[in-house]
């Protein structure tokens, strides 16, 4: 089976939020709700750097080991994936993400969270594929039609990969060879514990 | 499967580019340009404790964090530490007690009840103490079902029972923190200027308040022995710490960071426990463990044979002022 | 669906309570559903539309089971033209799909892209025909708004006569729309017809066409994937035109090409940059003429190349030379001798392409500079093959097309000009008589006299009418027909407020409300019109490197909305109602659109285009027809990636061809001229896309020969220059023998010296096609264009500059008059001086673009998706003048400009920056909503409000117009900051 992965060619990232608003048309999440996000650092600074970021489906994904409720389930493709039926919104998965993934609907009294919303590599929820229900709670599923992320497939550079880890980690290898630099894989250490160098 | 991509990876990557340098002429003249690089920022932050932030548009501050690797720590803490050290908390108490219930059993009033009472807590004093108890055993059973119920609940009663009762139990915890917290502050105030220690809980202490060994004899005490004023303390300094840590997880990123949350977390998490095995204590020694002692937040009156036990010093100021009932008709008199 | 998508938001409501309230906690299903149930009801209470007749288009996921339509369109922002996949179902587009096949984008969108799905669901579209009744808005029919507007225009006509309406079209229009709009004005009887050209590369087209012929991109975005150098000017392509950065990139990588951003403020493209160079903004011509300093001094100048096909450089070597490091370091901030290397590359780094955009053009010298960067490129030989030229970076999609079709204070359709001879072509194309066109104007001189630029229109509404000192026509304008512009793109925003008050009739048609009904306090005569997106009608658009695509139809317009082609089309029917009235011998309909086929009460984009390829002749949009255009959507996946060529596996209907048939594509559509998809390349047979510089400007100059010396194209007969051909000069060769009789008849029923450009036979380009000539002519480039004010291009100093010591020895242009008004420009700057402007406003303002808006933003900060990644409108600033005004990053600050009333300030968020360099603050232009702290939330109709307003940079920018075009100067004024 194939080991979803993504990754961010920093080199190549301009911040144009195609990443952004691709998730939110295809998944119509709503306002507040950032499933993806692109962080630029060293802004206006020489060295400056955007990367686009969202859950990273760790292997060993620390949501899912602090999950109250053990609503994380990974699938066959390695995507970690979770049960809006039996989560929470306790926010615990919030402090142990390294990437500030999950995201909480603001619901009822003082700072309340409803149930916890992420990236879902485009690949629905634990409802049956492609159903009204599963739309409804975790938006479409493209995986399950043969598709890629959407994010991805719609990055403007090129920037943004999603696929297999072995074949976009070639990808990326491959340009790293031809253009003579790159900084590196954002997130893959501590995401996958693979030390991608560049 | 991971550790042979981790094979396939580290040599795809060996022959190491460094990252794209940049030439940069003009006024006014920037630093040199020092290109970020992942994997060096992510050890270097992961050892320091730092995080590889950034900026964003929107307005989620939260947001501009790219990698935050206190997570990792922080699920150590949760998963491990927290599950160890309460574990170990609780379960030990346990032990502990029926140890002391085995070997001591029930402590008896020291020759027996008298009959007559004096009266310990008032209405108010109970009602505060039975609203702080109750909120707290339902705040103690909730929190720890976010920590051990996934191991004890979850198998028994499958995931959509035990979501629905640990959303109810979230709900509970969120909202019971308000009387529970009122409850503090409440029990501060009417109980905390008999609970200031003196030299008297020193001695309590060494005798180890009586209850260590047969026969032996508590110290005199005031109003609150030691380990009453114990308990005291530790209820008020603890319940108000993780009252104030609870209200920063409440309204999450209300008044602090992801450092500060998670943060929080451990000092509630921590201190709830702790907490909770010092509270089963206390329960034990004023329910099972003592007789005579319930009785003092059950119906307010106690025996005035136990009272002068565990409190000499506090029965005489009452006597003194004569709030003392009158012996029933036939009682046995009074001890001495 | 996560969210409920009819979400109407009460108007007043702040923005994140709003949606806190909302749009979240929808996310499990039973809350979603709840709130459904909420957001209909709720929400339909507070609002006193009624939603009976309102047609709207309902999200919602796909449905597996049921067949899904995919429709190809082409984005409606940016030149870029990325393909847009649409998935629609029952009428619904339920879902967009990455459009691999398209050779420009590949799949790809920018943040905009990725989120034009919401445009056709409408949640603030304007939904039918408004009016403003006692300063409320009113619900009309449309029959009843076109009656009432046609009436009042022709009130106007008959009191003030034809120039005193103006027509402000649109770079969103198709290029059908853009054509019918420029027709329309014609037949109105006006040059005072514009878009938004005007205020983003008008200076552009008129310097390079100046220079070598054609104001257009000489290259594509493509093409810059074989570029070894590419220099940046002015340009931020990251945010305005990320899908180039693909090829950019891409080719940065393959060639290991270097990438030299030079501009005042470190962009999101100076991040990815080899290169970058931090300059005093409005220095661009020290700037080159440094680099060309360099170039000369070490010999690295194409001397061939400059032979053959350049004049006048040796008047451009005697300015260069006063550029010497020292002087290039004094003025512009860059130390002078760093510029060799940048010389170096762009000079023997070869190919190189320059970029520019709104950085470079939107200046008082906007029209220079193009013509210094032109001169770069001609000296280094680096013009008219692949990986080089000048790849002007164009703004709106479809911002080439309007030009095209001469939605222009000077032009009609295809660059034909505004004299008799173009009147005389467009007469015939039309099927009209020139004296009926005559007929139509307020007099003949009229005819050929240049409108009044946009950027202008509220001055031409104030001023006193006077041939002298003020305004040189009949009347004052007195009406405004506004097809999607915004208003708060243009600068001096409060000179535009008493314009726009000063109007008889203001009409607004866009989808949106736009600022143009918002910024003025009028209470009658103001419609707003609800015209669709090009997403719900059909039509060619023609990117910036000239590809023309063809956009289908997604779903129907929705609401009460109607395409351009309905509204002008009716407009023109109301029009003729109205002068039946009152008895005025004008008509329109019939003759405008009697060579159009007509369905469901609008002409069809194919026959407005089919009209089109019969007379734009000149641009090469002749071989451009509907079936072609058509048969290149469909075959997208055949088009070479580089070279955007359709290979030989290609199907025979666009085998050879260049993807979308980039103008000019000669001659008829069944000749299959392939498009030209790099100008000026002598490298291709002209029947290959090859081209030579044009011959425009006759064919000598003080004795020196201005046609190309010893360069033709590839298999050309003639083997040097040669002038543009008219029947005269084919006869000279012989060559009219060739012409087939039909060809010759047509030839001779229009009489004298037909042109090739006005030859509606096609016969002369056929002719010389076949001898491998260019019939435009084989000229040489112009390096001195002598007919401009500056004709070797100098350094002046803005006119609010903080340099006052730079002025007396670099002073703007004397005042002058141009379209009909005065131009101030030393005046100006000697009263800033005196009033010692420098001093209380210390920090220069430049303005510039975000990659989530488009324009004046209306639209896309209509759009929930892009809305929430930019909330607030603020300013850059260096942290260094931060610290010194005690401004902390994200706190309120305001600013005021030196024309803004002393007490007048407006309130933007601070974001502290190294960006921008110490003294130079910036500011995005695509906010509006809030003016001078005014909160204009209220005055848009319920519920079309913009979900984010904010203070337009428009109200703090100043006079300032280049001479050629009245480009408005806005990248360089001068503001001062400070906490709020």
């Amino acid at each position: 089976m194939a080991r979803m992965m993504f990754l961010c060619d920093a080199e190549r990232c301009i911040e144009c939020n195609a990443c952004v608003t691709a998730c939110k048309n295809e998944h119509e999440v709503p306002w507040g709700i950032n499933r993806r996000r692109v962080v630029t650092i060293n802004d206006g600074k020489p060295g400056e750097r955007s990367i686009s970021m969202a859950c990273m489906h760790c292997t060993d994904a620390p949501c899912a080991a602090v999950c109250p409720t053990s609503c994380f389930y990974t699938t066959a493709d390695a995507v970690v994936l979770h049960d809006k039926d039996t989560c929470i919104g306790c926010g615990y998965c919030f402090y142990a993400c390294p990437f500030g993934a999950p995201q909480y609907p603001r619901v009822g009294n003082f700072g309340g969270r409803g149930k916890m919303d992420k990236c879902t590599y485009c690949a629905g929820g634990p409802q049956q594929d492609n159903t009204a229900a599963e739309y409804a709670q975790y938006g479409s599923n493209r995986l399950a039609e043969g598709k890629l992320p959407l994010c991805a497939e719609m990055c403007s550079t090129k920037a943004l990969l999603a696929g297999d880890g072995q074949i976009i980690a070639q990808i990326y290898r491959e340009r790293v060879q031809q253009r003579g630099y790159g900084s590196g894989a954002w997130g893959w250490r501590t995401a996958y514990r693979l030390e991608v160098q560049s | 499967m991971s550790r042979l991509l981790l094979a396939l990876f580290a040599a795809a990557f060996l022959a190491a580019a460094p990252a794209s340098a940049q030439n940069v002429v003009g006024t006014p003249a920037n630093p040199a340009p020092v290109p970020p690089r992942a994997l060096e920022l992510e050890m270097q932050q992961m050892l320091t404790g730092g995080r590889i932030a950034g900026r964003v548009t929107i307005p989620d501050e939260r947001a501009a964090n790219l990698i935050q690797p206190a997570g990792q720590s922080w699920r150590d803490f949760h998963n491990t530490t927290l599950t160890w050290v309460g574990g170990i908390a609780i379960l030990g108490v346990l032990a502990v007690l029926a140890l002391f219930y085995m070997t001591r059993g029930r402590i008896p009033i020291e020759g027996g009840p008298s009959g007559r009472t004096i009266e310990r807590f008032n209405l108010l004093d109970r009602s505060v103490h039975w609203m702080t108890a109750s909120t707290f055993v339902i705040l103690a059973l909730s929190g720890l079902n976010l920590t051990f119920g996934r191991f004890l609940i979850l198998p028994l009663i499958g995931p959509e029972a035990f979501a629905t009762l640990s959303l109810w139990g979230k709900i509970a915890h969120n909202f019971l923190a308000f009387p529970f917290t009122l409850g503090i502050v409440l029990m501060f105030l009417l109980w905390a200027k008999d609970n200031i220690p003196n030299g008297r809980d020193i001695a309590w202490f060494k005798a180890g308040g009586g209850l260590i060994g047969k026969g032996a004899h508590p110290p005199p005490a005031g109003r609150f022995n030691g380990g009453q004023k114990m308990v005291f303390w530790l209820t008020v300094l603890g319940g108000a710490a993780v009252a104030v840590s609870g209200y920063i997880l409440v309204f999450p990123f209300a008044f602090t960071d992801i450092a500060g949350q998670q943060l929080a977390h451990m000092v509630h998490g921590l201190l709830s426990v702790l907490m909770i095995a010092a509270i089963m204590a206390h329960i034990y020694i004023g329910s099972i463990g003592m007789e005579g002692a319930f009785d003092a937040m059950g119906s307010g009156q106690v025996d005035l044979n136990w009272a002068k036990e565990h409190h000499a010093l506090w029965v005489e100021q009452e006597m003194a002022r004569g709030r003392v009932s009158a012996p029933p008709a036939g009682a046995a008199a009074a001890g001495d | 669906m996560l969210i409920k998508r009819s979400d109407r938001i009460a108007a007043k409501a702040r923005l994140a309570s709003v949606y806190q309230g909302l749009s979240s906690g929808g996310l499990d299903r039973r809350a979603f559903l709840r709130n459904a149930g909420l957001g209909a009801t709720g929400l339909a209470a507070l609002g006193a539309m009624p939603l009976t007749v309102a047609r709207q288009a309902e999200a919602g996921p796909v449905n597996h089971a049921a067949p899904v339509q995919r429709i190809k369109n082409i984005c409606t922002h940016c030149s870029v033209g990325c393909t847009v996949i649409a998935e629609v179902q029952n009428g619904v587009w339920v879902g967009q799909e990455p459009a691999w096949e398209s050779p420009i984008n590949r799949g790809t969108h920018c943040a905009k892209g990725a989120s034009v799905r919401e445009l056709v669901h409408g949640d603030r579209r304007l939904r039918y025909p408004m009016k403003l009744a006692g300063g409320r808005w009113q619900r009309i029919s449309w029959e009843t708004a076109l009656n009432e507007i046609a009436d009042r225009m022709m009130a106007v006509r008959a009191a003030s006569g034809p120039e005193s309406v103006y027509f402000l079209g649109s770079a969103k229009f198709s290029n059908e729309g853009a054509y019918l709009f420029r027709k329309l004005a014609a037949f109105w009887g006006t040059n005072s017809v514009d878009h938004q050209a005007r205020i983003c590369h008008s200076t552009t087209v008129a310097g390079v066409a100046n220079t070598w012929g054609y104001g257009a991109q000489t290259n594509s975005y493509n093409d810059i994937r074989n570029a070894k150098t590419v220099l940046f000017i002015g340009s931020n392509a990251a945010e305005a035109h990320p899908v180039s950065l693909q090829h950019i990139l891409s080719g940065k990588e393959k060639n290991r090409a270097n990438v030299i951003v030079a501009d005042p403020r470190f962009t999101r493209t100076a991040a990815h940059a080899t290169d970058y160079i931090r300059f005093r903004p409005g220095t661009d011509i020290p700037l080159t003429w440094g680099i060309l300093w360099h170039i000369f001094e070490n010999g690295w100048e194409d001397r061939e190349f400059i032979r053959q096909r350049v004049f006048g450089m040796d008047e451009i070597r005697a300015e260069v030379a006063k550029w010497n490091p020292a002087e290039v370091e004094r003025v512009t901030g860059v130390p002078g001798a760093q510029l060799r290397e940048v010389a170096r590359k762009f000079a023997t780094e070869k190919p190189a392409t320059l970029v520019w955009c709104m950085g470079a053009t939107q200046k008082t010298v906007g029209t220079a500079n193009v013509r210094a960067f032109s001169v770069l490129l001609l000296a280094t030989g680096n013009v008219g093959g692949p990986g080089n030229g000048a790849n002007i970076f164009r703004g709106h999609c479809n911002v080439q097309g309007a030009t095209d079709f001469g939605l222009d204070v000077a032009n009609l359709p295809a660059y034909y000009g505004i004299d008799e001879t173009a009147w005389r072509h467009w007469s015939r194309v039309w099927g009209v008589s020139y004296e009926s066109m005559v007929a139509r104007f307020e007099s003949p001189q009229f005819m050929t006299m240049p409108g009044i630029p946009s950027t202008r229109y509220f001055d031409a509404a104030t001023a006193e009418v006077n041939p002298q000192t003020g305004l040189a026509q009949r009347d004052r304008l007195k009406a405004m027909i506004v097809f999607g512009h915004g208003g708060n793109t243009i600068t001096r925003m409060p000179e535009a407020v008493r314009g726009l008050e000063a109007l008889d009739l203001l009409v607004v048609a866009d989808p949106h409300p736009t600022t143009f009904a918002v910024l003025h306090n009028r209470r009658e005569n103001t419609y707003l019109l609800p015209i669709c997106t090009q997403f719900e009608c059909s039509g060619s658009r023609t990117a910036s490197n000239r590809s023309v695509q063809w956009g289908s139809k997604i779903v129907e317009p929705i609401f009460e909305s109607k395409s351009d082609y309905y509204a002008i089309y009716q407009l023109a029917g109301a029009l003729d109602r109205a002068a039946e009235r009152r008895n005025m011998p004008i008509r329109f309909q019939a003759d405008m659109f009697k060579n159009f086929e007509i369905v469901n009460g609008e002409p069809t984009p194919e026959s407005i285009l089919r009209e089109i390829n019969r007379g734009a002749i000149a641009s090469g949009y002749s071989g451009i027809s509907p079936e072609r255009l058509k048969a290149h959507m469909a075959n997208q996946q055949h088009f070479d990636l580089t070279t955007l060529r359709a290979g030989p596996d290609a199907p025979p209907e666009v085998r050879g061809d260049y993807y979308g048939l980039p103008w000019p594509c000669w001659g008829k559509p069944e000749w299959r001229h392939p498009g030209t998809h790099i100008l000026y390349n002598t490298a291709l047979h002209v029947k290959e896309g090859g081209g030579t510089f044009r011959a425009r400007f006759g064919v000598e100059r003080n004795g020196v020969s201005l046609l190309a010396d010893g360069s033709a194209s590839r298999g050309s007969e003639l083997t040097t220059g040669y002038p543009e051909f008219t029947m005269e000069v084919m006869r000279r060769l012989g060559w009219d023998q060739e012409l087939t009789p039909a060809e010759r008849e047509v030839i001779e029923r229009i009489g004298g010296n037909v042109s090739w450009a006005t030859d509606l036979s096609m016969g002369i380009i056929r002719v010389t096609m076949e001898h491998g000539v260019m019939a435009y002519g084989n000229a040489k480039a112009r390096a001195v264009a002598w007919n401009l004010p500056d004709p070797v291009p100098v350094h002046r100093e803005p006119i609010y500059t903080p340099r006052t010591d730079l002025v007396a020895q670099y002073p703007t242009l004397p005042d002058r008059r141009a379209f009909r008004l005065p131009h101030l420009g030393v005046s100006v700057q000697q009263r800033a001086i005196e009033r010692n402007i420098a001093r209380d406003y210390p920090i220069i303002l430049s303005s510039g673009r975000l990659v989530e808006y488009e324009g004046g933003g209306e639209e896309t900060r209509s759009n929930k998706w892009l809305a929430e990644l930019q909330q607030d409108m603020f300013i850059e600033i260096n942290p260094a003048d931060a610290a010194a005004r005690n401004i902390r990053d994200g706190a309120w600050v305001l600013v005021q400009g030196p024309e803004m009333p002393r007490d007048k300030w407006v309130r933007v968020k601070a974001l502290v920056t190294e960006r921008v360099g110490r003294g130079v603050a910036w500011m995005p232009f695509h906010f509006a909503g809030w003016f001078m702290q005014e909160d204009q939330r209220r005055k848009y109709p319920q519920g079309t409000d913009p979900i984010v307003l904010g203070e337009s940079v428009n109200a703090v920018t100043t006079y300032g117009y280049d001479p050629v075009t009245f480009m408005q100067e806005t990248k360089v004024t001068l503001c001062q900051i400070r906490a709020a």
